[in-house]
């Protein structure tokens, strides 16, 4: 059994984004990039199964910033492969889930996996999400949203969440696709030492030949949203807010 | 007769004693090697100093001068117990030809007096002034051997006694016993009587003697004989370099701490050798904090799990557990304060390493220390972002990796990223320009150092950081290395060496007094204040940077009050230790509160001064926790200096 | 213009997602065409009774009791082949996820997610959506035919508009899409609480960092007669029951009083409560989304605010 599980980097939103002149972009000079939280939940999932089945985890990225960083993280949690694909960031226009599902597409008929689980959304685009292109592309059965993965031989057992807090079991026919919300435990820590132990290992690259897909990133602008009509703002300090807030909760007749 | 019987009774003793200790230090022998034999020369003045001169025992007064009553009072009464065995093992064998019954006499009865006092002020101190360093000692052992310790001194002088009850004639160098005598003669006992009693205290004193030596390798007691060579064997690395992982040479990755094999000898050396005095409990602001840390509990347990049959228990989360682990702040205070050189702090890191390998960590430190690894440092910030502080100066750093400079300033993540931090890193920089250094920083080029994340139990994360730290600093030109956050300090000077980097560190606090000096900064005089100055740990205890801050609030004509835990006595604002990313709740008083307490209990001072870019953020928001902003603010000592130009 | 909605229900009980797209696209002008897939004939007349459509293209199977991805897929795919419609409305729900993209792929359609709002200029299409977790706005030129994907919440569905639509039956081969089979529902594991019946609630973000702090929020909630509730985060992390959980995969509640403390207000969890009455949001952070939806903030240390306000209340 073989899982390829995509890992993919995304701004760091702790900060304050600034946009690029053109607002095509956000401005990437103070921006960090780290693993898509919800692929980190794919990669847990995988390596969970690995050590419950035995099945082999092959985590794969396509180049970025800090992606080589990122599949090391893969292999000291448990990873058994890793693969980058090479990509020269001035030959793509946009990075979104649907310009890059026919490289991810291409690379899994490559690496002929059982099952692919990738995180369910990504925060940086609008075009859609990955799981979903993927099947679309492979012609798999996929489903998103998932938080519980039970491999079996020729099917995979899924848990999808709904709204309301519904969920059912759903099965599907090997090969798949799931879209990971959620894994069976929390992202483990891997200690710094398996990291140091990887430093000098060269991460094996996956060429691809395929020509990434369209979206609309050309007929897309981005603002800092409108603030108008947001929060009116307490201030002062921790007493003097719970001061506010309770004379706001008097006058409201909640005491 | 005697004689035999007693060869008897002493050899089978002597078996006794020597298989109870010999199965305690058993596990020292398949510990893990470490070298501590080097500079003997250094080690047994260091020892004699602590030993004869009781150097560390006396910074409590009390304790240190009864147990140096008891302590020399044994040196002198050894020799009445040679005298004892030897006249008897060897008959004929006496110490008078080197005036054994004359000035040696009078000294046995002098210290035996002595002793007596001391031991009743060792009684009077555990049963009824009982401090709370005592909490969690073992009572009974302690007055068991007060018991001993009496009778074997009471069954001496009884013994003298009725020796010269028989002839009835006093020996004036024996007037405590002769005045015993005297009572002996009055209550009818003389002669022939005398005889008897004489032989009756001279095997009461040999069997005390000896049921002493059988209990004691059981006992804290021990520490009579270990003291001196774990004192001798003492660390002499610099105080601010952790020992590495020890790995044997087979090994790949070292294994954690999962038997006590897996400790060096001299960490279970220690614990056989601790003293239960409760010294390290009593400064330890993680036990003051009411955490379930006690480091003297941890070095009990250890040496109680290392004895008896808790080997089915794993050390790490079972006979220590793990919040007693996570809540040391490694502030050192309990190692300076031992009196027998245990190291606390090693044992507690090496056991998180463990923690740390398996994965099972506090939630809030996975979280930093997640973003150390992805980001580099711990406010989850992007690795960018480090030098946007500079955003509002005056004029721009120079950019230390493409020009030689005299001073690469090595700011640190809380200088770099903590809001309140940076308005003081901002005015350290306006400083240094104001007076014309030529200096530098290391922009997104910068790591943690690594010092607290080496501290927190992740060894590997902590080479990451200090090499990519050392080879961006390799391809720099420059002088010193200066820094405002005693941490980085800590580990440019005292770790990174070990990593075969050496550098010339100075903390700010020691550039701004230089510059004062040479006149490149000229504060105006008059605007004295009265303050204080919190010792960071990590500047001070470990780095002995205890002279430059004060100096530096003198030279700014402030009138410097200290609190009485000052210098190497300094009370940790509990943040050391990784502290910082975890859940402080644990705190019931939180260190960095009670310490305000202490600075507020001196009456009159308007300032907190401290030299720590974590403290002036863990000051500040003690003191609001506290409501008494009226009272006491913290300033950093870069604000003072700059208050004072302007 | 055409509009083709995806109607998502639960045996027969519409969404209200469902509703909000169908007033979105009557907003936008044009034929309004709902698309239900339902087990049978009645489920698929009790639901088109529901719905302000022109007109109801059904398809009834037993395979579509539940909601199965390859079979919906199916079905969707060969609606927008049929009915040709210029445009395509999803909810951003697990459907949504799972079908657009596909969709969108197979028919070669241009598709934007995360819809807060569409303007119409002609036959021109001005889609606003979140990114970067509601920390930014895009604006995108949509060219028609086109596929959107609506957030929750993005426009009010008037009070049950009802309708008589004529329901068009649609013949779909449903054997071709077994690669997903639909084995089990399962409930919400619950500890006797519903939120959704909840007048107050104190809500906790993944700031609470660990169950130590939780007594803060509790008190409060005591004080005030709440119930306590989470973020997913919260509850991922077992800091607080499932049945505890607010948002888009939890409970969706409407209370008179909600009051949060360290949670950012991503969209998933806005959906969940940002038609409560009165919203108070504690954050650390002045950048922090939820300011947008929250009547009133306060940029503070939660864990300072809390115990302060608990022990203003007496
Ligand atoms: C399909 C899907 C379904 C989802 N369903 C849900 C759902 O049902 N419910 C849900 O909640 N999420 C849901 N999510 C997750 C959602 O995207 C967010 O990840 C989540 O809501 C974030 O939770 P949070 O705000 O608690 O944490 P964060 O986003 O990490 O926010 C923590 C906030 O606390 C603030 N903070 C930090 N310290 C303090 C302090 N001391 N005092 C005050 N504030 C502080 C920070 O500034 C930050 O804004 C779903 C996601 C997906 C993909
Ligand atoms: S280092 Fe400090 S906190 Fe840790 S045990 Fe020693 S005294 Fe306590
Ligand atoms: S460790 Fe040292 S200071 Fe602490 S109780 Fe033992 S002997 Fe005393």
């Amino acid at each position: 059994m073989k899982i390829t599980v995509i890992l993919r980097l995304e701004p760091v939103l702790t900060e304050e984004l600034e946009l690029t002149n053109d607002a095509r972009d956000v401005d990437r000079e103070w921006i960090g990039l780290d693993m898509n939280q919800f692929d980190d939940q794919a990669l847990e999932q995988a390596i969970l199964i690995k050590e419950q089945t035995g099945a082999e985890v092959v985590a794969i990225a396509i180049e970025d910033e800090g992606t080589d960083r990122m599949l090391k993280t893969a292999l000291a949690r448990g990873a058994d492969t890793a693969r980058l694909i090479p990509m020269d960031e001035y030959d793509v226009e946009s990075r979104s889930s649907r310009a890059m599902a026919p490289i991810y597409a291409m690379a899994i008929r490559e690496l002929e996996p059982d099952m692919v689980l990738v995180g369910v959304l990504s925060n940086a685009d609008i075009y859609g999400e990955l799981a979903p292109y993927l099947a679309a592309h492979l012609g798999w059965p996929q489903a998103s949203a998932i938080s519980q993965v039970t491999l079996g031989t020729g099917q995979v057992t899924l848990r999808q969440e709904y709204a309301g807090g519904r969920s059912a079991r759903l099965a599907l026919q090997l090969p798949a696709i799931a879209g990971l919300q959620t894994a069976a435990q929390p992202p483990r820590y891997v200690a710094g030492s398996k990291l140091r132990d990887l430093l000098k290992v060269q991460i094996p690259e996956l060429n691809i030949e395929a020509v990434p897909g369209a979206d609309l990133a050309e007929a897309t602008t981005l603002a800092l949203p409108d603030m108008s009509g947001a929060a009116e703002m307490i201030d002062g300090d921790a007493q003097e807010i719970a001061n506010a807030i309770h004379a706001l909760l008097e006058e409201k007749g909640f005491v | 007769m005697q004689t035999l019987l007693l060869w008897i009774v002493t050899l089978a003793t002597l078996v006794v004693f020597a298989w109870r200790f010999g199965t305690r230090l058993q596990p020292l022998f398949s510990a893990r090697p470490v070298n501590r034999l080097d500079r003997p020369g250094e080690r047994f003045s260091g020892m004699l100093g602590d030993i004869g001169l009781h150097r560390r025992m006396l910074r409590f007064t009390y304790s240190g001068v009864l147990h140096a009553m008891i302590f020399s009072s044994f040196l002198v009464l050894f020799t009445a117990i040679i005298e004892s065995f030897g006249s008897v093992l060897f008959p004929g064998f006496t110490l008078a030809p080197v005036g054994g019954e004359t000035w040696i006499a009078i000294l046995q009865e002098t210290f035996a007096l002595l002793i007596l006092v001391g031991l009743g002020m060792a009684a009077y101190q555990r049963l009824i002034r009982k401090p709370a360093r005592f909490e969690g000692s073992r009572k009974g052992d302690a007055i068991l051997i007060y018991v001993l310790a009496t009778g074997i001194v009471a069954s001496m002088l009884l013994e003298f006694a009725s020796a010269i009850a028989i002839t009835g004639t006093p020996n004036p160098y024996r007037p405590v016993s002769s005045l015993l005598a005297a009572l002996l003669g009055q209550v009818g006992v003389d002669g022939h009587a005398a005889e008897t009693l004489h032989m009756s205290f001279y095997w009461a004193h040999v069997l005390i003697i000896l049921g002493f030596l059988a209990y004691i390798p059981g006992s804290k007691h021990r520490h009579m004989f270990l003291a001196a060579p774990n004192i001798f064997l003492r660390p002499l690395h610099p105080k601010g370099q952790l020992p590495a992982v020890p790995t044997l040479e087979d090994e790949k990755t070292p294994s954690g701490i999962q038997s006590f094999s897996d400790f060096t000898w001299k960490d279970l050396l220690d614990p056989l050798t601790c003293t239960e005095c409760g010294r390290c409990q009593s400064v330890c602001p993680a036990y003051a904090a009411g955490t379930p840390l006690s480091p003297k509990k941890l070095i009990m347990d250890l040496r109680d799990g290392m004895s008896t049959g808790e080997a089915h228990l794993p050390i790490v989360g079972g006979v220590i557990s793990e919040d007693v682990l996570w809540s040391c702040t490694t502030c050192r205070a309990c190692m300076e304060v031992c009196p027998v050189h245990i190291e606390h702090v090693p044992k507690i890191v090496e056991m998180r390493r463990t923690m740390v390998e398996a994965g099972t960590l506090e939630p809030m430190l996975q979280d930093a220390l997640t973003s150390f690894q992805s980001q580099g440092n711990s406010f989850g910030k992007p690795a960018k972002q480090r030098a946007r502080w500079i955003k509002g100066l005056s004029f721009k750093p120079v950019d230390a990796r493409n020009q030689p400079v005299d001073v690469l300033w090595f700011v640190g993540d809380f200088a770099s990223f903590d809001a309140r931090a940076q308005e003081l890193t901002r005015m350290v920089a306006e400083l240094l320009h104001q007076a014309g250094v030529d200096f530098g920083i290391l922009y997104d080029g910068e790591r943690n150092s690594g010092n607290d994340v080496r501290r927190a139990g992740d060894e590997g994360l902590f080479e990451l950081l200090a090499q990519q730290n050392i080879d961006t600093l390799a391809g720099c030109e420059f002088n010193r290395i200066m820094t405002t956050d005693p941490h980085s300090l800590n580990a440019l000077k005292s770790e990174y060496p070990a990593l075969g980097a050496d550098y010339d560190v100075v903390h700010y606090s020691e550039l701004l007094l230089d510059l004062i000096s040479a006149g490149k900064l000229t504060p105006k005089q008059g605007a004295a204040a009265q303050v204080t100055y919190h010792d960071p740990c990590y500047l001070g205890r470990y780095n002995g940077g205890f002279d430059a801050p004060r100096d530096l609030i003198a030279a700014l004509g402030h009138d410097l009050r200290e609190m009485p835990r000052n210098r190497k006595n300094s009370f940790c604002c509990g943040a050391g230790g990784g502290r910082i990313w975890m859940d402080d709740s644990a705190f019931h008083e939180r260190p960095s509160e009670n310490r305000i307490k202490e600075a507020l209990a001196l009456g009159d001072v308007s300032y907190f001064v401290v030299s720590c870019p974590k403290d002036v953020v863990m000051y500040t928001a003690a003191i609001q926790n506290l409501g008494v902003e009226d009272r006491i603010s913290v300033r950093d000592l870069a604000e003072l200096v700059t208050e004072s130009l302007e | 213009m055409g509009i083709l909605v995806q109607i998502e229900h639960v045996d027969g009980q519409v969404a209200d997602g469902a509703h909000e797209l169908l007033a979105m696209a009557r907003s936008l002008g044009g034929t309004v065409e709902a698309l239900v897939c339902a087990k049978d004939a009645t489920t698929v007349a009790a639901i088109a009774d529901e719905l302000d459509a022109d007109t109801v293209v059904a398809v009834a199977d037993a395979v579509l009791a539940d909601y199965v991805p390859a079979a919906y897929l199916t079905c969707l795919a060969q609606a927008m082949e049929d009915r040709a419609p210029d445009l395509v409305l999803l909810s951003y729900s697990t459907a949504g996820i799972d079908l657009a993209g596909g969709v969108a792929l197979k028919s070669g359609r241009e598709m934007v997610c995360y819809a807060t709002a569409i303007e119409r200029d002609g036959a021109v299409l001005t889609v606003k959506s979140q990114v970067y977790s509601g920390k930014l706005t895009a604006s995108t030129t949509l060219p028609l035919p086109g596929i959107v994907v609506v957030m929750p919440g993005a426009i009010k569905a008037p009070e049950r508009a009802g309708g008589s639509a004529p329901v068009e039956e649609l013949v779909v081969d449903l054997s071709v899409s077994q690669s997903i089979r639909h084995v089990e529902n399962l409930l919400p594991d619950s500890d006797g609480i519903d939120l959704t019946k909840a007048e107050r609630i104190v809500c906790v973000g993944r700031a609470l960092g660990g169950t130590d702090k939780l007594p803060l929020a509790e008190a409060l909630a005591v004080k005030l007669g709440a119930e306590i509730a989470g973020s997913r985060p919260v509850i991922d992390a077992g800091w607080l029951p499932r049945a505890r959980q607010v948002g888009k995969s939890g409970t969706k509640v409407k209370p008179k009083l909600y009051l949060m403390a360290g949670v950012s207000g991503a969209p998933e969890h806005l959906e969940g409560m940002q038609d409560s009455d009165l919203i108070i949001a504690l954050n650390s952070d002045e950048q922090a989304p939820i300011f947008r939806k929250a009547h009133y903030g306060a940029v503070c240390d939660m864990f300072e605010v809390l115990p302060a306000l608990t022990e203003k209340l007496g």
